[in-house]
């Protein structure tokens, strides 16, 4: 444990959260007249907080803070900034923070994406209460990713519910009733399935005394130390836990985690959520909170039940197959773009989900660096079509044609937000997704596995191409000025999209290109920790079964 | 040690001491607003003598408002006294005449009396604004009424609370029943008290020939269980069970006592005349119900199922009433969460999700049976039991907070002839943010989504509940998923049971959020600062017990200790 000022519990997760909750009870008490008239310095305030947050990750990323280890050469199972304090002592939890090569980029991502998302989203109506819920959602989204200790995991991945909640709630479209209540139950049921495997966990482990354990239970939630428990478990063919019920306990944790990534055929509550929620919510919605999901699966599963990870190969993979394939088959159907993006996240995640069940350390690298860029380009994306739905009051594909003409800003944005998410060389996203194809062939390679595995992202490539293209062509290109704006506009002229708007742009734009040229930066702590991660986890236990 | 004390005798009065300040308390509000300046003729004589009941009353002593203040005091005085004396270190303390133990002060007694009297003292704080106690000066019929009964509401009350601290103390079969009869009659004639509207006397009477029933079943349970065993004291109960073991007639008086206390924590199928009574009962009166009363009921649980019929007693690890209860649990908590996916009523809602929580007790119970008693596990069982008892105390401590609170919530709405459709919550964020998101916090709570207490306490309940069925196969170090004790799958319903809950929850919170307000409701609320203060110190209490449960905790197995250390 290291010692110092704890710079995870106090700027990222503690500033954000307090900030939110008492900036709301101090609105809670205002009439709406005061409130209205607030709105803007409130907006300041959440904007500080956030370059606050991005401010102390970014020097996190120089290395600039005392008491820390350089990411990408950073131990397997130490943790830099680790602080833990006593929670209840009974049952052996602990408010316990710590991050590796796994949790910071997604930290980093998420503190990167709050001010964005404050930017992109300057205008929203009532502001006073919608962004000190984007702030509370970017510290329960935090909360996630640097909690050492299983319960106060899962006390942050319900938490990131609320918020997200309320903001689909009360800013969302026409059906956000039924969006945000799907959101809810779908997500919670998956949880508390995952919350049962947990506890199941936790005492099926063996009892021990220390300043870990609980009091009264002889047990431990504990990340780190259940990690290395398993890992002296699972060594020399031995099942953590026993055999069938590590494959139990892993499948019941994946529910939770699948559902949240989200897989076909879990994914429906996805799209109705995207399409419902503001553009603020859906920005973070796909660019941090569904990685939670997959973060969740490196955290727990992958790590303490390699065997049945293994076991569940096949099924891992056609998972991750068919939602890849599925995902980009049902864009092309999509008339609402909104839509369409919303089922381009879902196969993308399916990307994810290959590199995963690959159990390669690059198909690993090439996850966690989708992880990454999909969470700079989704948001992108999702801006685009929050700027089309502003300015054209719809979201029907071909309502607004000749755009280039006409809003030559949002035009370009579009165009450049479809082209890295299709995949285009020399942005992020390709990056990962060629790396997730070497890995692909050389596991299939290496199994003696069928190379027809190979047609499905193959397909993809095309699919993903036709549906991106089409909906530019019509959206961008086609028409100009012969064509009328739409019906919707009700004659208003024409608007480009507004400076806030194009600051966000051009800042996502270029961290897109800037991680697609050089995709060392956060690529070689990605590496690092999947290297540490297969030979010192995973090639002991698996007995070189790489 | 134990203390022992006689009736009346040294030390009696201070370690009763909660229970002497509410008879106190009773006899003051008998006795104070009827002082007056009444004389009394010596007869055949000129000579009046000041008598002072009746007549001309005072300012001061007519107040309307003033039984409800004088009840909450003596509540809240309770509630401390029952608190400082777990200060230091609790002692226990046992009345008894000659070797019949009466009554035990313990932790388990203790902490039992802080719900009841905290769950009392909130109600009573929030009724002296919810009750339509008009001014004096108000002379109608109906404010006449209402300002004469005042007392009378908080006269049951207190002897409500009277009768649940028998309970929690008694160690006598006979005086843990008469307990619960004084505090059934007293919630019976509470349900009815708004007996001039429709639901107010449709839900009393339902209330009171069902709970009747229900107590008469249970009584003749309990002379079947003085044939068998020629007593009733806890100690002479366990005795013979464990000397002559399990035979029809004991069994037969287990289940017709089930059929008691099933009825008071509302488990199905004895759960009928709950949704009726809570929708028909003034708000805080509900809220008792739900919380206060049903505690009682899982203390006449607890007495009968763990200590009278402990099953360390038995040769095989199954214990007879495993089986019955585990059912009962299942059908109580699905059909509770079906149940109330389709009521409009929210009080009817929370009713039924009372029953639902009801099963989840019901479902903690069953585990303890499930723990094998044979030397090698006799250890690890016991912490094991421990656990789950412990979870169940904090599962109705931290119920007292949002349960109550929502019925508050509720109680608010009430007094502008709402509260009885999910309607009359619309909008209720734009009228009073405040109680809406106290509301939705409750209701969050209930679904038990962290960091609330509501989660914690459910939290606590299936790690009672796995721990209890891997205690077998962690023992042996091997353990494979056919091995596991079928109580774990207890805790799978559970979990899927309160994913189903989240809807109804959530539903809630979008009426409350989302829609417009009712035609007629657009305004603020009804004033009533003490209802709010109550609501302030449920929320609090809520996020407090979800956050820094530590001590809580403590307090709770300490508790539970006190319940099981005679195994």
């Amino acid at each position: 444990m290291t010692t110092g000022i704890d710079w995870i519990s106090i700027p990222l997760v503690g500033l954000p959260l307090i900030s939110s909750i008492v900036l709301l009870i101090f609105i809670g008490n205002m009439s709406a007249a005061a409130r209205e008239k607030l709105g803007p310095s409130i907006r300041m305030v959440s904007l500080i907080v956030s370059f606050i947050m991005l401010g102390v990750t970014t020097m996190m990323f120089f290395g600039q803070m005392d008491n820390m280890g350089d990411w990408a050469t950073l131990n397997f199972g130490s943790f830099n900034f680790e602080h833990r304090y006593q929670w209840i002592e009974a049952l052996g939890i602990h408010w316990s923070v710590g991050m590796d090569a796994l949790s910071f980029p997604m930290v980093w991502l998420t503190t990167f994406l709050l001010p964005i998302t404050i930017v992109a989203t300057w205008n929203e109506k009532n502001a006073s209460v919608y962004f000190p819920l984007i702030l509370m959602m970017g510290g329960a989204l935090i909360g996630v990713f640097v909690a050492l200790d299983l319960f106060m995991f899962y006390v942050f991945w319900e938490l990131t519910l609320i918020p997200m909640f309320f903001l689909i709630l009360k800013w969302g479209g026409k059906d956000r009733k039924y969006a945000s209540q799907k959101f809810f139950i779908y997500t919670f049921t998956a949880s508390v399935v995952m919350l049962l495997g947990l506890v199941t966990m936790y005492f099926l482990q063996p009892e021990s005394s220390g300043p870990l354990f609980g009091t009264w239970t002889g047990r431990t939630f504990d990340i780190p130390t259940l990690i290395s428990h398993s890992q002296a478990a699972n060594a020399n063919g031995m099942w953590f836990l026993g055999e069938s019920m590590q494959k139990v306990l892993f499948v019941m944790l994946m529910i939770g985690f699948l559902v949240k990534l989200p897989s076909v055929p879990f994914h429906t509550w996805l799209p109705d959520a995207h399409v419902q929620a503001p553009t603020g919510g859906s920005m973070l919605l796909a660019g941090v909170m569904l990685k939670m999901g997959a973060y969740g699966m490196f955290r727990l599963p992958l790590a303490m039940f390699p065997h049945a990870a293994e076991f569940f190969q096949f099924w891992l993979l056609a998972l991750g197959m068919v939602s890849l394939v599925w995902g980009a088959v049902v864009c092309l159907g999509q008339t609402n773009l909104k839509k369409m993006v919303a089922y381009s996240s879902v196969s993308h995640m399916g990307v994810i989900l290959i590199g995963i069940a690959t159990m390669q350390p690059l198909g690993w690298a090439a996850a966690l660096f989708m992880m990454f860029a999909h969470g700079i380009i989704s948001p992108m994306l999702f801006a685009v079509c929050g700027a089309f739905k502003h300015h054209y009051h719809s979201m029907e594909i071909g309502a607004m044609r000749g755009m280039a003409k006409h809003s030559p800003w949002l035009a370009t944005s579009m165009m450049f937000a479809w082209m890295a998410s299709l995949g285009l060389p020399l942005l992020a996203g390709f990056v990962a997704e060629l790396m997730m194809f070497l890995a692909l062939w050389h596991f299939l390679a290496a199994e003696n596995w069928s190379v027809f595995w190979m047609v499905g992202p193959a397909f993809v490539l095309a699919i993903t191409a036709a549906y991106y293209l089409w909906s530019m062509q019509r959206t961008i290109f086609e028409g100009g000025d012969e064509t009328q704006p739409p019906a919707s506009l009700h004659g208003e002229p024409v608007p480009d999209i507004a400076d806030s708007e194009k600051i966000s742009m051009v800042i996502m734009a270029a961290f897109t290109i800037l991680f697609g040229i050089m995709p060392w930066i956060a690529l070689d702590m990605m590496n690092g920790w999947t290297v540490a991660f297969f030979e010192q986890l995973l090639i002991p236990i698996l007995n070189g079964g790489v | 040690m134990d203390d022992v004390i006689k009736p009346f005798g040294e030390g009696f009065v201070t370690a009763l001491a909660p229970e002497f300040v509410l008879v106190i308390g009773l006899f003051t509000l008998m006795i104070v607003p009827n002082l007056g300046d009444a004389k009394f003729r010596i007869p055949l004589t000129q000579v009046r003598i000041p008598w002072l009941f009746g007549g001309k009353r005072g300012t001061l002593d007519s107040d309307p408002r003033l039984p409800g203040i004088f009840a909450s005091l003596f509540f809240v005085m309770a509630f401390i006294l029952a608190a400082v004396s777990f200060i230091g270190g609790m002692q226990t303390k046992t009345i008894a005449s000659g070797t019949n133990e009466l009554l035990k002060v313990d932790e388990f007694s203790r902490l039992f009396e802080l719900i009841f009297y905290g769950a009392l003292s909130l109600a009573s704080i929030a009724s002296i604004d919810r009750l339509p106690a008009t001014s004096r000066k108000d002379r109608s019929v109906s404010g006449l009424y209402n300002n004469r009964r005042q007392v009378d509401f908080y006269i049951l009350l207190i002897t409500c609370g009277l009768g649940m601290s028998v309970v929690a103390l008694a160690q006598d079969m006979f005086l843990l029943f008469i307990g619960l009869e004084l505090a059934s009659f007293s919630t019976y004639v509470l349900v009815a008290f708004m007996k001039e509207t429709k639901e107010g006397s449709e839900a009393g009477m339902k209330y009171f020939i069902v709970g009747s029933v229900a107590s008469g079943v249970g009584l003749y349970g309990l002379s079947l269980l003085y044939l068998w065993a020629g007593s009733l004291q806890f100690e002479e109960l366990t005795a013979h069970f464990n000397a002559t073991g399990m035979d029809a007639l004991p069994l037969t008086a287990l289940g017709m006592l089930l059929v008691g206390f099933g009825f008071k924590v509302s488990a199905a199928p004895f759960h009928f005349a709950a949704p009726d009574a809570y929708a028909g009962a003034p708000g805080p009166v509900a809220g008792v119900l739900a919380t206060a009363s049903k505690a009682m009921g899982i203390v006449g649980l607890l007495r009968i199922l763990l200590v009278v019929a402990a099953p360390e007693g038995m040769e095989d690890s199954t214990t007879v009433w495993l089986i019955a209860l585990a059912v009962l649990s299942v059908i109580t908590m699905t059909w509770g969460n079906i149940a109330a996916l389709g009521s409009t009523n929210p009080k009817r809602m929370l009713a039924y999700s009372s029953v639902a929580h009801a099963g989840y007790m019901l479902a903690a119970i069953t585990a303890i049976g499930a723990l094998n008693w044979d030397a090698a596990h006799a250890d690890t069982s016991r912490t094991a039991a421990l656990a789950v008892v412990t979870a169940l105390m904090f599962h109705l401590v931290v119920l007292v907070c949002f349960k109550l609170g929502a019925f508050l919530v509720l109680s608010l709405l009430e007094s502008e002839n709402g509260g009885h459709t999910l309607e009359s919550l619309g909008g209720l964020v734009k009228r009073e943010p405040f109680l809406a998101v106290a509301m939705f916090i409750f209701m969050m709570s209930l679904a038990g989504v962290p960091p609330l207490a509501g989660f914690l306490s459910k939290l606590l309940v299936i790690m009672g509940i796995v721990k209890a069925a891997l205690i077998e196969s962690t023992a042996s170090g091997n353990v494979t998923f056919s091995e596991i004790h079928w109580v774990w799958y207890l805790a799978l319903i559970m979990v899927i049971n309160s994913a189903i809950s989240v809807f109804y929850y959530l539903r809630v919170g979008l009426v409350m959020f989302f829609n417009e307000p009712e035609e007629g409701r657009e305004g603020p609320l009804p004033r009533g600062t003490s209802v709010r203060l109550a609501i302030v110190a449920c929320v609090a209490s809520t996020i407090y017990f979800g956050v820094g449960a530590g001590q809580l905790i403590a307090l709770c197995e300490s508790a539970a200790n006190a319940l099981l250390g005679v195994w």
